[in-house]
């Protein structure tokens, strides 16, 4: 029974994971229509630069996290301002050109910190009786409280400041929010840029619990993809909810099933979705 | 009685109301217009109309066959052909390969390769393209565009045409010739037209009914004099910054 | 460029290809096969892409699924690999038919994530179920013809060559092409005339996905040992910049694009991994600034010699 409680949990930890990842992917198709194949390399690259501040140049945990939450916001930044912005409109070119560009960023990975897993050191080691029911280990929850902490954040900024109520214009009405004056140019790197840092803040917290490889980027760009259909596109809320449930189901069925086909699990929510509810949980199919 | 219906149709946007139970109906043969201020709708209508919206509520008829679950391209099929506000020719082919790809969609089953060129070639001599025959449409101007566009629309061999604008932003000579088309498509081709137009300018000379919306309403309908003397549609153009 | 002096450049071209075997030696006759491999799975990739519009990233897969198909079946069953290549062409078609019913109503969005998602799935399944596949270790298959040379290989992966692109040519200058091309070009007003897109996009993608089955199955009984690199992203990125690089939406850029990189693949094999991301780097470069691939270039050049005006009236499609 005990074993069930630690799955789920697991599950939880790893799907506010997703659920910061699929927000970002969620923001950027929502601002600027770009489905950024890419994702996933953000937070690879999240991971690894945490990895680089941390272990090679001697930063404390939390410095690292920082410094490679801004640099990623700014690679981002420059990688609309010189890549995306010239596709958009054009939806084809946007997918062709994120997706060359996963491929590239994995390579530059593999050259710079080759092939093996780097992990960054942990914050806090040892684990805690949770309830009385599991031992749980306490670098896993306090990733768990942080990630938490970060989606609550981000709710914040996209229903308080400025920014986050341009990007929900522009999201629910291009054309509109161009005629209130936005201009939605100026935002898109913005939108890019914030988008792939909360994937690599996802990399970055996670990656002293599982690590981090080149092609690590592939599987969960892929999950945060099916998270944003599961919740139905254009809905944040959905992000959220559609990344617990996913963590949730993964991690069961690893557990009985086997280890091997983590990803599967993913796909065959992703067909039932489009089979049986193209919108999604909560939100509707874009065009 | 009627060649087209609608019924109650109404269609919202988020949190704008684009439509709002509006009834319409076109007779066989008939030119109707519909005019109304900038947002009033009026593309909307035909949107739904066309097939390219559902709509929330509401129904249409087509011959008194209720169609409005049927996408564009079936509606197509059944003889509703329609034109953009801002025209939409296909830009990387020909002005021929343009007006092929309706004869192609109509999906006839004999039909050789030579009768339909020659059948291309007729409906762009019908509105003048003929020696455009091999230039990309990306490359023909505004006017040419719709004069294209009308071409591919009739090419479709439909039963009524939905034409959204096609005078604005031609000066008056320009005007006049696309009266002249106008007329001819109701001669030589016996079609249906349904008709926007923002402005109440030379609609209001050939139509034989107007209908009115303003704000997804409609608020008045009938001939076009009685249609411009309705208080309710003064007000609605009063307001209106463009006219 | 006058149209008997493209007949003599194409009748040179395909002489110098015909004659490869007597001109190469056996490593670099090797390079050709894989070529022609390559210039078949980009011409069908690029039937989708640059002719419909649609972005599939499962084509790789579909080839590892024609010659896992067409592996299994005739190591297995001791049957033919000539009748399990068929085999293994029709389930990558039912796949793709498949996929192209759930996806394409929905728009392209959704059929290039779908097929991003099925590719990993077709890699892990192929890496995870050892005792079918052999896993990372490599299925051993049966030779084609039951007996090795090289030199009759590379002639029958040219006839095929010939065949599909010869195929595909006629597809595009056919009504279906036309349609294509209407979709490609504005699906919503190739809808107000009666196309229906949907219907449409999934021929394309069941056609393409079947030539890429067919071309996977022939790779695979000429490699006789076949991985489960052949579905990875990597192998679908070749795909792509080679479509990219030598012209999207032309018929011969593909086919440029596939001997382009292969032979440049061959030249800078010290830099072994810096392969993809040259790569990478090249195709991205080719989008900002060449849209048109070599082609495109080539073509901007022999045109402003020519003639400034006909660029007008050329259509971009290859006919
Ligand atoms: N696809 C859409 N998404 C959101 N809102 C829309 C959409 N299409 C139309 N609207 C809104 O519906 C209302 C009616 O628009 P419509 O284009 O039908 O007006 P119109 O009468 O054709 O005006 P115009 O004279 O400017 O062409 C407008 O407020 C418009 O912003
Ligand atoms: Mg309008």
């Amino acid at each position: 029974m005990s074993s069930l409680f630690v799955n789920i949990f697991n599950g939880i930890v790893i799907g506010t994971i997703y659920a910061l990842s699929a927000l970002g992917i969620s923001l950027i198709l929502g601002a600027m229509n770009v489905m950024n194949f890419a994702h996933g390399e953000f937070y690879i690259f999240g991971a690894y630069f945490s990895y680089f501040f941390s272990r090679s140049l001697g930063f404390s945990p939390l410095i690292a996290i920082l410094l490679s939450l801004g640099l990623i916001f700014w690679i981002g930044f420059l990688v609309e301002k010189t890549l995306i912005h010239s596709t958009y409109g054009n939806l084809m070119d946007s997918l062709i050109i994120t997706f060359i560009l996963s491929i590239v960023l994995q390579n530059i990975a593999l050259i710079i910190f080759g092939p093996y897993p780097k992990k960054p050191p942990s914050w806090i080691i040892g684990s805690i009786n949770v309830l009385d029911l599991f031992y749980y280990s306490s670098q896993r929850l306090i990733t768990f409280i942080v990630a938490v902490l970060l989606l609550i954040l981000f709710f914040i900024v996209m229903n308080k400041t400025w920014f986050g109520k341009i990007v929900r214009a522009i999201s629910a009405d291009r054309e509109v929010a161009s005629l209130m004056g936005i201009n939605c140019d100026k935002v898109n790197s913005f939108s890019f840029g914030f988008g792939v840092a909360l994937a690599g803040v996802a990399g970055a917290i996670i990656s002293p619990i599982f690590g981090v490889t080149p092609m690590g980027g592939v599987g969960i760009g892929l999950t945060s993809v099916v998270v944003v259909v599961l919740g139905g596109m254009g809905s944040f809320k959905g992000c959220v909810i559609g990344g617990l449930l996913l963590g949730i189901i993964e991690n069961i069925g690893v557990a009985y099933i086997s280890s091997g086909y983590r990803n599967i699990f993913g796909f065959i929510i992703l067909i039932l979705i489009l089979l049986f509810r193209p919108s999604g949980l909560f939100g509707t199919t874009i065009k | 009685m009627w060649k087209l219906k609608g019924e109650n149709i109404s269609k919202s946007f988020g949190g704008v109301t684009a439509l709002k139970e509006v009834n319409f109906g076109i007779k066989e043969g008939e030119i109707v217009g519909l005019i109304g201020p900038n947002g009033a709708g009026k593309t909307t209508l035909f949107n739904v109309v066309a097939g390219v919206y559902r709509p929330d509520k509401g129904s249409i008829y087509l011959d008194d066959e209720n169609v409005t679950n049927l996408n564009s391209h079936q509606l197509c099929r059944k003889g509703i052909a329609r034109t953009f506000q801002i025209p939409r020719p296909f830009p990387e082919l020909t002005c021929l390969e343009n007006i092929m790809v309706s004869i192609i969609g109509r999906e006839e089953k004999i039909h050789n390769s030579n009768e339909k060129l020659k059948e291309a070639k007729k409906f762009l001599k019908f509105v003048d393209l003929d020696n455009y025959g091999n230039i990309l449409a990306k490359n023909l101007n505004l006017i040419q565009k719709k004069r294209l566009e009308v071409a591919r629309a009739l090419a479709t061999n439909p039963k009524i045409m939905l034409l959204d604008e096609v005078f604005a932003g031609l000066n008056n000579t320009e005007i006049r010739d696309a009266v002249k088309l106008i007329e001819r498509m109701k001669n030589e081709f016996e079609i249906t037209q349904f008709w926007i137009e923002h402005v109440m300018g030379v609609i209001m000379e050939i139509a034989e009914r107007i209908i009115v919306l303003d704000n997804g309403e409609k608020i008045s309908e009938g001939k076009p004099i009685e249609v411009a003397r309705d208080p309710k549609v003064i007000e609605a153009y009063l307001g209106d910054t463009d006219v | 460029m006058k149209k008997s002096n493209k007949n003599l450049l194409l009748v040179i071209f395909l002489g110098i290809v015909v004659c490869l075997p007597f001109l190469l030696d056996d490593y670099w006759l090797h390079v050709a096969i894989l070529t022609l491999f390559y210039v078949i799975m980009a011409s069908s990739w690029n039937l989708l892409a640059g002719y419909t519009g649609q972005v599939s990233f499962a084509h790789a897969a579909f080839a590892a699924i024609g010659a896992y198909i067409s592996g299994i079946l005739s190591v297995q069953m001791s049957i033919s690999p000539l009748i399990t290549l068929l085999f293994g062409s029709v389930i990558a078609a039912i796949f793709g038919l498949g996929l192209g019913l759930l996806c394409l109503k929905m728009g392209g969005i959704y059929l290039s994530l779908t097929t991003l998602g099925f590719s990993e799935i077709v890699h892990i399944i192929i890496k995870n179920e050892y005792e079918i596949t052999r896993g990372t270790m490599g299925l051993e298959v049966p030779n084609l013809l039951g007996f090795y040379s090289k030199t009759a290989y590379f002639y029958i992966m040219l006839l095929v060559t010939f065949i599909i692109i010869f195929f595909l040519a006629k597809l595009i200058k056919s009504d279906h092409g036309l349609k294509f091309k209407s979709v490609l070009n504005d699906e919503l007003a190739a809808s107000s005339i009666g196309i229906d897109t949907v219907k449409v996009r999934v021929i394309a993608f069941t056609i393409s996905s079947a030539i890429a089955g067919f071309a996977g199955g022939l790779y695979g009984h000429y490699l006789l040992l076949i991985t489960p690199e052949m579905s990875s992203l990597s192998q679908m990125f070749m795909i792509l910049a080679m479509t990219i690089i030598g012209g999207m939406g032309t018929l011969s850029g593909p086919i440029a694009g596939a001997v382009f990189l292969q032979v440049l693949s061959e030249y800078i094999r010290i830099f072994g991994k810096f392969h993809l991301l040259l790569f990478g780097v090249i195709s991205l470069l080719v989008i900002k600034f060449a849209p048109g691939g070599i082609v495109g270039l080539y073509r901007k050049i022999t045109q402003s010699k020519t003639d400034p005006l006909k660029i007008e009236t050329q259509s971009k499609y290859d006919y």
